[in-house]
This record gives C-alpha cells, sequence and structure tokens, in this order.
C-alpha cells in the first residue's frame, strides 16, 4: 500500500517537471521565433542612412532619425515630470504616511493605477492636457500623459526599495541625533538608490514601447522634421513602425521589421542596465 | 556625586502591556552598568528610555522621570540633542552602506561640520578611541560591509564617539560576534569607561562580570536588584537575584 502511493508520487513528480519544462519550451520558443522572423525580415534594411533619413514615401528611403529624436525627447521630458513626483510620493508613502485605512485605500489605488490599460491614459492626456489645457498634440502633452502613466510604476518600486532598506539603518541614524529628513535624505534614500534607479529604468523601458496613448493624444504618424521644442509635434519609434505596417506596399512591412529590431535592442538595453543595478543593489544591501 | 543618568518611579506601557514598573536607578559617571536579566525583563526597553528610541514605537506610553545631568530627558531636552550626548550601540553591527570614513563622519556631517580637516581629524580621533585605527588607518575609503562583523562593531561604536557624547548606551553589542571580538570589545570598554559613562544589556552573566562595576537585575520590568557587580554575584540580597545568576530560571 505504502509502496504503490510511493511511487505514485514519483510519477507525478517527474510528471510536474516535463510538463513545466514543455511550458518553459513553447514560452522560448515562441519568442525564438519572433525575434528569428523579424530579424530575416528586417536585418538587411539596417544601415546607416536607415538611422539618419526622415521618412519618406519611397519605403527603402525612408528612416527613422525622425522617430528616434521624438522618442529621445519625448522620454526626456517624460522623466523631467515623472521623476521628482514619483519618487517623492513613493518616499512620503513608505517614510512619513501613517499607516490607516486611507493610506491602505490609497496604496491599492496606486497598484491598480499601475494596471490600467495604457489607452485610458491616452484618452485622459487627450481630455486634460491637449483639450483642456490646450497644449495640442505637442511633445508636452505627450510626456505628461506618458508620465501619468509610469508614475504608480515609480512610486511602487521607490516604496518597495525603501522598505527593504533594514531597519537598523535607521535606528543607528536617529540614535545619532538625526533628524527624520537627515536620515531619508543621508541614509534611506541612498540606501535604497539601486532599487529605486532599477523601477525607472523598467518604467522608461514601459514608456518605450507605447503607442496607444501617444495614438489618442494625436501623436503624427507623419512628421518630416525633428521636434525643437515641448511645443512642437512629434512622432516615435512604435508610431513609425504602427505607421509602416499598415502600408500596402511589402517594402514598407521590411522598413517595420527593422524599426521593431531597433526598439527591441532599445527595451533590451534597457532592461539589461536595470538588472546590472539592481543585482549589484541586491549585493550591497545583504545584511 | 551627582548622578550621570537617573530615572524616578518610570514606568512604561507597550498597549496594555506594562513593560517597566516603579524604576528608581541612579547611574554614576565614568563606570559601566551592566543591566540583566532574562529576555521581556525590560531590560532594552528602559535602555532605549534613555536616548528616547521608544519614541519611535508607535503605542509605548512613558510616566515618572528619566533625567540625564539632572535635565528632564523628556521635556528639558530637545530629542535631537538628546541623542548626541547618549550615544547608542546596537546588538548588531549596522554600519550604513558607506565608506569607513563616511560611517564615522556622518555624526559631524548633520551637524554641518563641512570642513574636511576637521571631519578628518574627528574622524581618527573616534577610530582611535574604538580601537579600529590600526586596522583600518589605510583602508578609510573602502566600504564599511567590507570589514568582519568585530570591526564593524567598532566602528559602530566609532561613530557614535565622533559626535562626543557623555553616555553610551550598548545593547548587547557582542552577542552577535565571535569570542575575539568580544573580548577586544570588553577592553574597549574598559578603556571608554575613562571618557565616557557606559550602559550595557547583556545575557552573557560573564560578560557583565567581567566588565562592569555595578549591576542591575530585572524581572517581569521590575528592579529586583543594583549593587556593585562584584557583590550582587557573590552575595545577592534577593533570593530571585541569586536563582537568577546560578542559572535556576532564565
Amino acid at each position: 500500500m505504502k509502496n504503490r502511493h510511493h511511487n505514485k508520487v514519483i510519477t507525478t513528480d517527474k510528471v510536474f517537471r516535463w510538463v513545466a519544462l514543455a511550458c518553459t519550451v513553447f514560452v522560448l520558443g515562441i519568442l525564438v521565433v519572433l525575434i528569428v522572423d523579424i530579424l530575416s525580415n528586417g536585418l538587411r534594411r539596417i544601415n546607416w542612412s536607415f538611422f539618419t533619413n526622415l521618412p519618406s514615401r519611397h519605403a527603402e528611403k525612408a528612416g527613422i532619425v525622425t522617430a528616434l529624436a521624438g522618442m529621445v525627447s519625448l522620454l526626456f521630458f517624460t522623466i523631467l515630470i515623472a521623476l521628482p513626483i514619483g519618487i517623492l510620493a513613493g518616499i512620503y508613502l513608505q517614510e512619513y504616511g501613517t499607516r490607516n485605512r486611507f493610506a491602505r485605500f490609497i496604496e491599492v489605488n496606486i497598484a491598480n493605477l499601475a494596471g490600467v490599460p495604457s489607452v485610458i491614459y491616452g484618452i485622459l492626456g487627450l481630455t486634460l492636457f491637449v483639450r483642456t489645457a490646450r497644449m495640442g498634440n505637442s511633445l508636452l502633452a505627450g510626456a505628461l500623459t506618458l508620465a501619468l502613466l509610469i508614475l504608480p510604476i515609480i512610486i511602487v518600486s521607490t516604496r518597495e526599495a525603501i522598505r527593504a532598506v533594514p531597519h537598523s539603518l535607521r535606528e543607528a541614524s536617529y540614535g545619532m541625533g538625526a533628524t527624520k529628513w537627515q536620515t531619508t535624505r543621508r541614509v534611506v534614500v541612498p540606501s535604497a538608490m539601486g532599487g529605486i534607479l532599477t523601477g525607472i529604468i523598467l518604467a522608461l523601458s514601459r514608456a518605450v514601447g507605447e503607442t496607444a496613448p501617444l495614438l489618442v493624444i494625436g501623436a503624427l504618424v507623419y512628421v518630416p522634421f525633428i521636434p525643437e521644442g515641448p511645443n512642437d509635434q512629434f512622432t516615435t519609434l512604435p508610431i513609425q513602425v504602427f505607421n509602416w505596417i499598415s502600408r500596402p506596399q511589402a517594402a514598407f512591412v521590411v522598413n517595420a521589421a527593422a524599426g521593431i529590431i531597433i526598439l527591441l535592442l532599445i527595451t533590451f538595453l534597457l532592461n539589461a542596465i536595470a538588472i546590472t543595478i539592481r543585482n549589484r543593489w541586491y549585493k550591497k544591501m545583504r545584511y | 556625586m551627582p548622578y550621570k543618568l537617573q530615572t524616578k518611579d518610570a514606568n512604561l506601557w507597550y498597549g496594555d502591556k506594562q513593560a517597566l514598573k516603579n524604576i528608581t536607578i541612579g547611574i554614576e559617571p565614568n563606570t559601566v552598568t551592566a543591566f540583566i536579566g532574562p529576555s521581556g525583563c525590560g531590560k532594552s526597553t528602559l535602555l532605549r528610555c534613555f536616548n528616547r528610541m521608544n519614541d519611535l514605537i508607535e503605542n509605548a506610553r512613558i510616566k515618572g522621570a528619566f533625567l540625564l545631568d539632572e535635565e528632564d530627558i523628556y521635556h528639558d531636552i530637545e530629542v535631537y540633542e538628546l541623542r548626541k550626548r547618549i550615544g547608542m550601540v546596537f546588538q548588531r553591527p549596522n554600519p550604513f552602506p558607506k565608506s569607513i570614513f563616511e560611517n564615522v563622519a556622518y555624526g559631524l556631517r548633520i551637524n554641518g561640520i563641512k570642513d574636511k580637516n576637521k571631519l578628518e581629524e574627528k574622524v581618527v580621533w573616534s577610530l582611535q578611541h574604538a580601537a579600529l585605527w590600526d586596522e583600518v588607518k589605510d583602508l578609510l575609503n573602502k566600504p564599511a560591509l567590507s570589514l568582519s562583523g568585530g570591526q564593524q562593531q567598532r566602528l559602530c561604536i566609532a561613530r557614535a564617539l565622533a559626535v562626543e557624547p557623555t553616555v553610551l548606551l550598548m545593547d548587547e553589542p557582542a552577542s552577535a560576534l565571535d569570542p575575539i571580538s568580544t573580548s577586544k570589545i570588553e577592553d574597549l570598554i574598559y578603556e571608554l569607561k575613562k571618557n565616557f559613562t557606559i550602559v550595557i544589556v547583556t545575557h552573557n552573566m560573564q560578560q557583565a562580570g567581567r566588565v562592569s562595576d555595578k549591576t542591575a537585575f530585572f524581572y517581569l520590568g521590575e528592579l529586583v536588584e543594583f549593587d556593585k557587580t562584584q557583590k550582587l554575584f557573590t552575595n545577592p540580597e534577593q533570593e530571585r537575584t541569586q536563582n537568577y545568576i546560578t542559572g535556576r530560571f532564565g
């Protein structure tokens, strides 16, 4: 009796192992197929002029310079807006906020905000910034919209990073007569910096890929100039790719694939930086 | 001689639970006083009353007088000022994830000292008084966490000394350390007595016997007996003290 049960447990163990392995292989397989497909389509299109050319009606002449420039300036303004607000809100909620029902209510809702579909942020941005504040479909309106989108991510990751700082460090600081602000600024935040940075970069890599909210607020699909200020119109790489894919000519699909390769590279790079910083930080925070 | 630290009818509650019951004790300057007793007897709680670390605990409530140099700790002295006058060393070494130099300089920096020579002078002085200087004088810019546990604890002592307190509270400072590091800390305590008044909480009765001039035995939030260490360990007045030090409970 006991023996039969034993055999059954062992079999279950083996079966589970193989099922789990199959699932992993399946997911990885899809990723590999996707990447191979994109590479075989788009790699031949990537050359120097692809980066430096303006968009064009002729697929072979079209480049991504305006999309790249638009994306970089968009991210710049997004970070400028979201970073201070997000970090300060995170610090407040974790270090200063009292633990009561209202605080928990806010906490849950910030976590919910992080899960709201991005197109809804687009609609919010359209109403708030483009129409009510009369910013038009400008870089600033886009940056504000993306800032709203990534704020919850920055707030949540800042809180988590700050929570990971051992209480003993705060005690050490208070024990020497430091005020709460001195402790926060000189001990808690520097100790949490690795985690905060990781969150910021992950938020950025989310912002890089966003298409829907920008389309809603009216980012242009065809921009033959590089934006020069926050009030200029703009396009970004995902929107450029979106535009190319919707063209009937096959040559534009090749352009789209090439654009996707660049987009993937940027995302991978950002994620790699985030992981490196996080690993270093974890090592440092090991007590 | 006036007491350095003193309590009169000190009581403390965590919520409904009374952790300190009518404690009256006086600690003389430039002595080492050991607080002993079983876990939960209130010895750490009392220690933390002296530099108001219990303020950080939300539901803690106190009654009675706590005095430093005959000034009321909870009413006459600002809490930040108080903690500069009464330094603290914790159970587990807790250096900041900064360089050795910056760890010791921390207390000076939060006091607004920026002058590099002055910082350096104080850092060296503190490390020397914490008996760590010879081991780290060439490593000042290395991360504090690269030191061994015992070195880290002496670094924490140096860090506390840098703001020149007159009292040093030590909450089981050697309980996380190996015997060699422990004996270094004990030697250090003996040296520090010349300049500081030291109160040490310890679970280790041999340690209390080795380092302290006077010992206080706490049980269930009460101060059972307070006397010269030698007297308390060889000829205690109270039966409960006798039972504890002979290992019959606790």
